[in-house]
């Protein structure tokens, strides 16, 4: 179980799609100009982490919903392991040699095509190795078991950030330790200092960005839907990758100037709107571009997604940067799913549903994620109350042997249909 | 006895008559949950479980979807079908996503008058205890609150003592299992296991008692072509056990919550020391589930048992769906390599008595282990 490097890692080929997506970008007369900040964005992520090595830098490798906003305040490159692996297939169209290189390490098929992919990516060298392994339990438990086998595969140290599942004061008293230990875990693997001005500085930024998801929801409410269909998965790589970066204050800014225009004007991102649906949980990777196409095609578009968009009230305060992390972590959209399923979370799907005048939710079932998928009831019998039908799409979410794209496109006409007939 | 608690439960007529009689029945679901603490409340703890024998699980499918781990799915199938329905409580705690899951989907379908879920660390240190003492302060005041009762610290020594008691039972019985040819094999011994907390533990502790002193001085029931472990997900048929004995395995230990990980350590109150922080500290310290990190500790205690009861191979059985035992089985299958241990990994759903396949995978091992032995 050693590390056997049989290909260059593919954060250039990555880089190179991105290059490629913000010339077309650039070349389109409707483009919208956020779309271009985010490519470059994108592009800025994986240029630090192809030259990271060459420049002598500290790469650490963490896990998704980690808050990656300590690694920048502290000039560490961050690999955000499941968006770099997931990129790969969604600009690459490359998967099936991960998840065969992720069996190899000895994981079982049951275990979430993310992971094994990502195992799998590190153990063939398709991504760099980092210079530290830094996971958590936010989210799931193949998260939060993740980490001693990559620390094996990489030869390298780790630090498992342990988070507490409910919020009361002793919880977040916990998890700010955790986070002070995490700091002199890191100063002493990389030698650097960590600069609490700068994750200050930080603080403020994603307090502002905050504030930014929140009105860009809010606009969002209006019919027609101003957002294109599926770009909520813009906006969720934003959180994933740049908290607290200036471009990504910039970036928000600029889609919310744009919505607000397209509301005004009344314009809608679909040519003629005829469906509003609830995105419950990701839809996969690989028929982001085909279900664009779907959904201008049936005037179908996604008009909230609860667990990606719907931020938890609050606000972040920068003269205590160490708990405003802790904070944010329980303040995030997908923060819904780590704790219990109470009546409340439930009652806020609902209450999105109605707020939004959604026609429908698709629950995209991915088969490796049980903890989503064991909710599925609980959202089909909550919506049903209300009268909003829930289409289950079994799918994974970077796999694409698992679902193809005949099979969606059938089960979302006929969902079509169904809609169609309740009106 | 212990049988007779098996084959009737859930509503098994010694817990339907503690019912009757008034006493508040508190179901809890992993390891995690302390029982004294249920116990000095008043009420009969009862181990959430489900059949402990291959069934359909539609109805535990058709609400907790395919993917997640048979043992919840049949958990909550017989919550579903009202198996349960003489619960008055409900604790579980975040040991897993099947486990909060199983919670929350027992609160929505399977309503109770109390549902409570801890939080549980998943670290070893004193902050960590420190925390998962708050979450034992705070079930007490949910169970104080709607049971009516005030818990106070002779009614948990007494709890303390208890259960204590019960365990050094459970090592003894254990211990008869090193001999070359132990009086009690694997089955029989799952048996006592699932009965322990599914009766009153006194009753328990009293039929327990009386079996090892009959042990003494029964017979012994062969060498077996190997000594084996079982180790990994949640098992409670015995007939999984029997199946292995059945072709020469002798199952001598394990390292499952259902076997050496409920009773392997007791509380320890020290000079001085609130018995609630003894009981958080065991509890958050025990036998550790493969939910806590690191797994060096799991991995040198199934280690120790190992030496300690001469164990030839391990059978690691893991129930599709379990991610805390799926992620580990790479490290272990290294950990076990690097001391000589062979392992059989088989890959399981909970109830099951064992298959065809699946026998014959085992039979092979155990050839191998028998050739390795000569
Ligand atoms: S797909 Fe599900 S199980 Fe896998 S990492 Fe994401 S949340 Fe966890
Ligand atoms: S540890 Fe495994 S078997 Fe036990 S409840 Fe969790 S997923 Fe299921």
């Amino acid at each position: 179980m050693t590390t056997t490097a049989k290909t260059p890692d593919r954060i250039d080929a990555i880089l190179r799609a991105c290059r490629l997506m913000l010339r077309m970008n650039r070349a389109r007369p409707d483009a919208r100009k956020s779309e271009v900040l985010y490519y470059e964005m994108l592009i800025d992520y994986c240029t630090q982490l192809a030259t990271a090595r060459q420049q002598g830098r500290f790469v650490a490798a963490h896990t998704v919903f980690f808050p990656c906003e300590v690694l920048y305040a502290m000039d560490i490159v961050p690999m955000h392991t499941e968006t770099t692996s997931w990129m790969t297939a969604l600009f690459l169209g490359q998967y099936a040699d991960l998840l065969a290189a992720g069996a190899e390490q000895g994981l079982s098929s049951e275990i979430c095509s993310p992971h094994r992919g990502l195992a799998g990516a590190l153990s063939i060298g398709a991504l760099p190795r980092p210079d530290a392994v830094l996971w958590s339990n936010m989210v799931c438990d193949n998260t939060a078991k993740c980490g001693e086998l990559l620390m094996k595969i990489t030869g390298s140290p780790g630090f498992f950030l342990d988070r507490p599942f409910q919020r009361s004061d002793e919880e977040m008293k916990y998890f700010v330790e955790e986070l002070r230990d995490m700091v002199a875990f890191l100063e002493a693997q990389s030698g650097l200092k960590m600069d609490w001005g700068k994750l200050s500085e930080t603080v403020r930024h994603m307090d502002e960005q905050i504030e930014l998801f929140r009105e860009i929801n809010r606009l969002r409410e209006a019919v027609p839907s101003p957002f294109h269909p599926q770009g909520f998965l813009e906006l969720v790589t934003v959180d994933y990758l740049f908290p607290g970066r200036p471009k990504a204050t910039e970036y928000l800014q600029t889609l919310r100037d744009e919505l607000a225009t397209a509301v005004a004007e009344h314009r809608g991102a679909v040519p003629k709107e005829r469906y509003r649906l609830m995105t419950l949980f990701m839809p996969p990777m690989y028929l982001i571009g085909f279900l664009e196409k779907l959904s201008r095609e049936y005037g179908a578009v996604s008009a909230t997604e609860p667990f990606f968009c719907n931020w938890g009230e609050g606000r972040l305060d920068p003269a205590k940067p160490l708990e405003s992390v802790a904070q944010k972590s329980y303040m995030l959209p997908e923060s819904h799913m780590f704790g219990p399923m109470s009546e409340k979370a439930i009652g806020e799907i609902v209450e999105s549903a109605r707020r939004y005048e959604v026609d429908g939710a698709i629950y995209y079932a991915d088969v490796g994620c049980r903890h989503t998928c064991a909710t599925i009831k609980l959202f089909k019998d909550a919506l049903s109350e209300i009268d909003v039908p829930v289409l289950t799409v079994d799918c994974d979410v970077v796999d694409p042997t698992v679902t193809s794209e005949g099979e969606v496109r059938e089960k979302l006409e006929r969902f079509f249909e169904l809609l169609d007939d309740r009106r | 006895r212990f049988r007779q608690a098996n084959r009737t439960f859930p509503k098994s007529p010694e817990i339907l008559s503690a019912k009757t009689q008034g006493q508040k029945v508190v179901g809890w679901v992993c390891t995690y949950v302390p029982e004294e603490l249920l116990h000095a409340a008043g009420a009969l703890p009862v181990r959430i479980s489900g059949y402990a024998r291959e069934t359909d699980l539609q109805d535990g499918t058709a609400y907790f979807y395919v993917n997640n781990c048979s043992f919840a799915r049949s958990c909550l199938q017989l919550g579903l079908r009202g198996e349960y329905e003489y619960l008055d409580g409900f604790v579980a705690g975040s040991t897993c996503d099947a486990a909060r899951r199983l919670f929350d989907l027992w609160c929505n379908y399977v309503p109770v008058p109390f549902s409570h879920v801890m939080t549980v660390p998943r670290k070893y240190s004193e902050r960590a205890n420190d925390l998962y003492f708050t979450q034992v302060l705070e079930l007490k005041k949910g169970l104080e609150e709607h049971l009516g009762v005030g818990i106070t610290a002779q009614a948990l020594m007494n709890s303390i003592a208890l259960y204590n008691e019960s365990r050094s039972l459970l090592r003894a019985l254990n211990d008869l299992r090193k001999l070359d040819e132990p009086p009690i094999d694997g089955s029989q011994t799952m048996e006592v296991l699932n009965a322990s907390s599914r009766m009153p533990k006194e009753a328990f502790n009293d039929c327990l008692r009386g079996l090892i002193r009959d042990l003494d001085r029964s017979k012994p029931k062969g060498k077996g072509k190997a000594r084996i472990m079982i180790a990994g997900s949640a098992l409670n048929n015995a007939d999984f056990i029997q199946s292995i004995e059945r072709i020469g395995g002798l199952v001598v230990t394990d390292e499952l919550c259902t076997g050496t990980r409920y009773w392997a350590d007791p509380v320890a109150v020290g000079n001085h020391q609130e018995p609630l922080k003894a009981i958080a500290r065991r509890y958050l310290n025990n036998f550790p589930c493969a939910r806590m990190y690191p797994s060096e500790e799991r991995f040198q205690r199934m280690l120790h048992l190992i030496r300690e009861f001469r164990v030839d191979g391990v059978i690691s059985q893991t129930i599709r769906y379990c991610s805390p035992y799926s992620n580990d089985l790479p490290l272990l299958s290294d950990v076990l390599n690097q001391n000589g241990i062979p392992m059989l990994s088989l890959d399981v759903e909970y109830g099951t008595s064992g298959s065809g396949q699946i026998l014959t995978r085992v039979q092979a091992f155990l050839e191998m282990l028998e050739a390795r032995r000569e």
